[in-house]
């Protein structure tokens, strides 16, 4: 918890969310240029652009230049790299997870400032001023955490501290009360224990949307008959012409993906070929690649358009999109139903159960309501300390997870009960990040309500 | 009258605190006077004739690296000496022992009066000397004044004692004993937040009115281990067994009717017990669905008959005892020969302790042992260890030695106990550890001994003790680096390893199947040579656990990190913004020295810990 001052390597996105063109991502400390070498595959030069690819592994996620500061010349003081792209967020967001995954960790709000204050970076008129600024983002922070915490998310991650404690009450009364005669769980007992933790670690980075996002950005699929509009709608949402228009039905043949910000929610839109039976092989094929995508999708967007529209219509293809995906693995995802081209004609009565919005891509007229809906559906706030709030949760759900998962291995591999205790406090400490700790006598604590102990 | 000798260090009780308070400082060289209400009972223990057990052993190796009593008293008079969690791994590995009662205060008295610097006197203490805000000796019974700069104070149960049986209560320090009424009354006066705790003790049992065919035998363990690094098997005296019996629910019947005559239900006793020490009515009702609970009978020493039934601490009156200890196996006859009886004593917020053990209103005062919220011999040892360290330092000018949590259990005891206070007697659970891997009884010489080397603590004898082990681990430990073996060859065979390439011997017995005991016989190394076996088994130690501790070791790089950095005493902390009203009280109240101490605070979070930062590099450089 003492993370002032930490001499670790840090990063964050320094560009606000939501301004296009440059997105800068800022890695600070020790290890800085090491780390980036690795994302750009080639050596950096002090204080000189460097222009390469940014790669995660194999994968190019965006290419731009990178600027490396050596210590103690630079904003922090530290060794510093600047990895300046021309991505979107989502893609930041993935230069960002490489940069973790090679030993980064996500900054907190203010820190780099913060350093840039210890190092003498900022003078003491600045000081207040840095402390201020700590103390509102934290408190900005604290409670977008606590929002995050809401709901279904909140309830697995409260579940899932639950189930360790319990293993943990059990492991530390068998190691300080031996003499006692404990139901201690048998050895196999703990294997499945654990066992079903690290299940339940997975299935809660996966629901929670920004695991998905995080690591590929979370898919909206435009889908509809031909000539509905889709096309029109990606470019609106958009705000540029990306995909060709015509009033030729089956216009658009291949995938069509684009990266944007929805309400300062980063995600991918994809445009589809409208679905028809087509005798056109390029057209068939661009069909089933559609179909494809909608079991790929988070969320649907089935565009509909006036004036030829009516409730059971909707409600058909509703059907049709819900057997499409009955297949296929995974959550299916949510649909959201948009009615086009209402500056042509009134939209008809659709049933209120049906989650619809109205629009016209021409006029944009009922945009501003579509993107909130999509936001909502997305589990999203447009609050970016939220966000990053959540992108914390999902680390220290990860780093929980490989603690869980090396204490099963100790188990199994033979090792000392005292180090499968030592790897479970390790992964509560970190989901400790999320909920606040659970100290030593909270443990201890519930050993004595639970077991009788004691002479 | 004033005394008409001057010392330093002035300790108040021949407890298992103040004899360990009193043999640090005498050993530091510093005048040292131990006052005690009655020398006979110097090292007595109030409760069960045992020492050690798991936590707790970890607290006595702690002592006995500084070269402390406990430890050596130990070996001289354990008749049952066990290892606990043998089959679990040596971080959490355990000595319990037995003592015999009369042999473990002859023992402590003996080390006593055989320390240069030390003098004891018999008297109880009514008052302390205070001069403004400090501390300048203290007045006895009869009026004696003895002057020092520094007191460490360690009464145990003693202020404001109250015994309860049933409904019947008496002042008293412990059965047989006067509470220390006078001395508690001026304490109250003083700016110390004072509060209740109670504990509570079994009645005896007469042995030669048991029937011991009807009860399951507890031998000690074979080979028997010792207490003290330095402890031979050789000094143990005879060896004698444990037993073990059971309640039944005849016995749970006869305490549920009379709950109602029971001190603790009804209501008699305010203070606080400890929740892992419950009396035997708590865990009737607690956990009623339990059909009977172990009672380990043990033996009180060797030349008495007297028997101490472990497990049936109680405040119920006589009659109930009688008849609830005679509804059990092997105890259809039982004679009691001293009643139980629950304790209520005062004890002073550790809170208000600074990590030296020195109350933070009046300079020169230290508190150690039960007064600080603790139960338990050991706990009480470790901290008069601490105490009596610090008072010598201190009167010898020299900076007080404050252990850290990653460094010895001492380190964790203190830190809990003045960043959290205690509302229950606290007692040493290695789950209160984080460092535990690295806090083993096993290692405590190689944590501990030389410092207190560098303290002046440590006499010759363990000091050579200690370096011929250190010299022999090294060449141990180099030679295994060294030696490397082949696939197919002999040693590959017989420790069964299947290698597929060449192997380091060290990095063989970093493999959970390999241990030191199989190497020790691969190699032809005498399993009976004692040193070898334990210089050996010390290295398979620290190979197996070197990953783990290697990843602490950052974790720990950190706190150093923090520790240096000192925040100035003169930081207003009410006036800084950003900080939540709660932790601006407990900073301005706590005042931590440095970075690491307050990241202790409760509640403390690394936003706060970076405001407090920024302010106080401010403060540094205006
Ligand atoms: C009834 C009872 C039950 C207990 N049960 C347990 C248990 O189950 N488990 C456990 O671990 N621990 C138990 N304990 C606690 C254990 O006995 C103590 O933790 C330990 O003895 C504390 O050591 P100490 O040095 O702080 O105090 P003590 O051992 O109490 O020593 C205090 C010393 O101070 C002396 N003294 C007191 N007042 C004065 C004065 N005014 N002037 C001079 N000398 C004075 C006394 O004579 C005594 O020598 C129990 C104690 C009692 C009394
Ligand atoms: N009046 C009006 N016309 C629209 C609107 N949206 C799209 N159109 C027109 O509808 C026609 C088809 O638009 P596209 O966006 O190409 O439709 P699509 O769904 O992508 O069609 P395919 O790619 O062929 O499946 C074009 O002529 C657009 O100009 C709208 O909101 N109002
Ligand atoms: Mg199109």
């Amino acid at each position: 918890m003492t993370d002032a001052v930490d001499q670790d390597l840090i990063c964050a996105i320094a560009t606000p969310p939501g301004q296009g063109g440059i997105g800068i991502v800022r890695l600070s400390g020790p290890g800085a240029k090491r780390v980036a070498e690795k994302i750009c595959a080639r050596g950096l030069v002090s204080r000189k652009a460097v222009y390469c690819e940014f790669k995660n592994a194999a994968e190019r996620l965006d290419d731009g230049v990178a600027l490396w500061f050596p210590a103690p010349n630079s904003f922090t003081g530290e060794e510093v790299v600047e990895l300046q792209g021309h991505g979107g967020p989502v893609v930041q967001q993935q230069i960002l997870n490489a940069l973790c995954s090679l030993g980064a960790r996500l900054a907190k709000p203010g820190e780099f400032s913060e350093r840039a204050f210890h190092n003498g970076k900022l003078d003491l008129a600045q000081a207040e001023a840095v402390a201020d600024l700590i103390s509102s983002t934290s408190i900005a922070a604290a409670r977008a955490a606590v929002n995050t915490l809401r709901g279904d998310f909140s309830n697995k991650v409260n579940d899932l501290i639950e189930r360790i404690t319990t293993l943990r009450v059990q492991v530390e009364a068998a190691i300080d009360f031996p003499d006692e005669e404990l139901e201690i769980l048998e050895q196999a007992g703990v294997v499945e224990a654990l066992k079903a933790i690290v299940q339940a670690h997975k299935d809660i980075i996966e629901s929670a949307n920004q695991g998905r996002l995080l690591s590929s950005g979370l898919q909206v699929a435009l889908i509809g008959a031909p000539n509905v509009g889709k096309s029109s709608l990606l470019n609106a949402l958009a705000g540029e012409e990306a995909a060709i228009v015509t009033d030729i039905p089956g216009t658009t043949r291949d995938l069509l993906k684009v990266d944007l910000l929805i309400n300062n929610l980063p995600i991918r839109l994809v445009d589809t070929a409208g679905l028809r039976d087509s005798e056109d092989t390029i057209e068939q094929q661009g069909v089933a690649r559609a179909r494809a995508q909608i079991a790929q999708a988070d969320i649907v967007l089935l565009v509909v358009a006036v004036p030829e529209l009516t409730d059971s219509g909707v409600k058909e293809q509703i059907q049709e999109l819900r057997e499409q995906f009955s297949g296929a693995q995974g959550p299916p995802p949510e649909i959201l139903v948009v009615v086009n081209k209402t500056d042509l004609a009134a939209p008809p009565d659709l049933d209120q159960r049906v989650n619809h919005a109205a629009v016209s891509a021409r006029t944009g007229e009922g945009l501003t309501e579509l993107k909130s809906k999509l936001q909502k559906l997305a589990g999203y706030t447009d609050d970016a300390t939220e966000f990053s709030a959540r992108a914390r949760h999902v680390d220290a759900l990860k780093a929980a997870a490989a603690q869980v998962d090396a204490s099963l291995l100790a188990l199994q591999g033979g090792l000392g009960v005292e180090l499968v205790a030592e790897e479970l406090s390790l992964a509560q400490r970190y989901l400790g990040r999320i909920t606040g700790d659970v100290s030593a006598d909270d443990l201890l604590g519930r050993i004595f309500s639970e077991f009788c102990i004691g002479k | 009258m004033r005394y008409p000798e001057q010392f330093d260090v002035i300790v108040i009780g021949g407890g298992h605190a103040g004899t360990e308070a009193a043999a640090a400082a005498a050993r530091m060289g510093v005048r040292t006077l131990l006052l005690t209400q009655n020398i006979e009972t110097i090292g007595q223990m109030s409760c069960n004739p045992a020492i050690g057990g798991i936590g707790k052993s970890h607290l006595v190796a702690e002592i006995d690296a500084l070269d402390g009593v406990m430890g050596r008293a130990t070996d001289q008079a354990g008749i049952h000496f066990r290892v606990l969690n043998s089959s679990k791994g040596p971080a959490v590995r355990a000595v319990r022992a037995q003592a015999d009662r009369a042999l473990y205060r002859n023992a402590v008295r003996k080390i006593l009066e055989n320390q240069p610097c030390l003098r004891i006197f018999q008297q109880s203490v009514v008052d302390l000397l205070v001069e403004g805000d400090r501390v300048v000796g203290c007045k006895t019974q009869m009026d004696l004044d003895f002057y020092a700069p520094c007191v460490v104070l360690t009464t145990g149960t003693f202020l404001d004692g109250k015994i309860h049986i049933g409904h019947e209560q008496h002042p008293g320090g412990r059965a047989g004993d006067a509470p220390s009424n006078l001395l508690a009354q001026r304490l109250r006066a003083l700016p110390f937040r004072v509060g209740r705790l109670k504990t509570g003790t079994p009645p005896r049992i007469d042995g030669r009115t048991v029937d011991f065919t009807k009860l399951e035998q507890q031998p000690g363990d074979d080979p028997r281990p010792v207490m003290s690094s330095m402890g031979q098997r050789s000094e143990h005296p005879a060896q004698t067994q444990c037993h073990i019996t059971y309640t039944n629910d005849r016995t749970h019947k006869i305490i549920r009717d009379n709950l109602h005559r029971s001190a603790m239900f009804s209501g008699a006793i305010e203070g606080v017990g400890p929740r892992y020490c419950p009396s035997i009515e708590d865990k009737v009702v607690r956990f009623a669905d339990k059909t009977q609970h172990q009672i380990f009978i043990e033996p009180e020493g060797l030349t008495t008959t007297e028997l101490y039934p472990n497990g049936v601490s109680t405040s119920l009156p006589f009659d109930v005892q009688l008849a609830f200890l005679r509804t059990m196996r092997g105890f259809e006859q039982a004679h009691i020969s001293r009643p139980g009886y629950a304790i209520e004593y005062d004890y002073f917020d550790p809170r208000d302790l600074t990590y030296s053990l020195q109350t933070k209103a009046l300079e020169g005062l230290f508190f150690a042992g039960q007064i600080n919220g603790t139960t338990g011999y050991e706990e009480a040892g470790a901290q008069g260890l601490l105490a009596g360290i610090n008072a010598a330092r201190k009167v010898k000018g020299q900076s007080f030695w404050e252990p850290r949590r990653d460094e010895a259990y001492i380190g964790v005891l203190v830190d809990d106990l003045i960043n959290l206070g205690t509302t229950e007697p606290y007692r040493m659970f290695t789950s209160r550890a984080e460092f535990r891997l690295r806090l083993r009884q096993d290692n405590a010489d190689q944590r501990l001994t030389p410092l207190g080397i560098d303290m002046g603590l440590v006499g010759t004898q363990r000091r050579q003790h200690f370096q011929v082990k250190m010299r022999q681990l090294q060449v141990l430990s180099e030679d295994f680096a060294r030696q490397s073996i082949l696939p197919g060859s002999d040693l590959d065979a017989v420790l069964a390893l299947n290698l597929r390439k060449e192997t380091r011997l060290l990095d063989a017995l970093r493999r959970p199947e390999v241990s030191a005991d199989g190497v020790a016989q691969a190699l032809a190394v005498d399993t009976n040579d004692e040193v070898a076996m334990g210089v050996l088994r010390q290295l398979e130690i620290e190979t197996k656990y070197a990953g783990y501790i290697r990843r602490q070791d950052d974790e720990i790089a950190k706190i150093r990190r923090h520790e240096g950095m000192q925040i100035p005493p003169e930081l207003d902390y009410l006036g800084i913004d950003g900080l939540s009203n709660e932790l601006r009280q407990k900073l301005d109240q706590q005042r931590p020295a440095s970075l690491a101490r307050a990241a202790r605070i409760q509640g403390m979070t690394p936003a706060a810990l970076s405001i407090i930062l920024i302010h106080a590099k401010k403060v540094v450089s205006a």
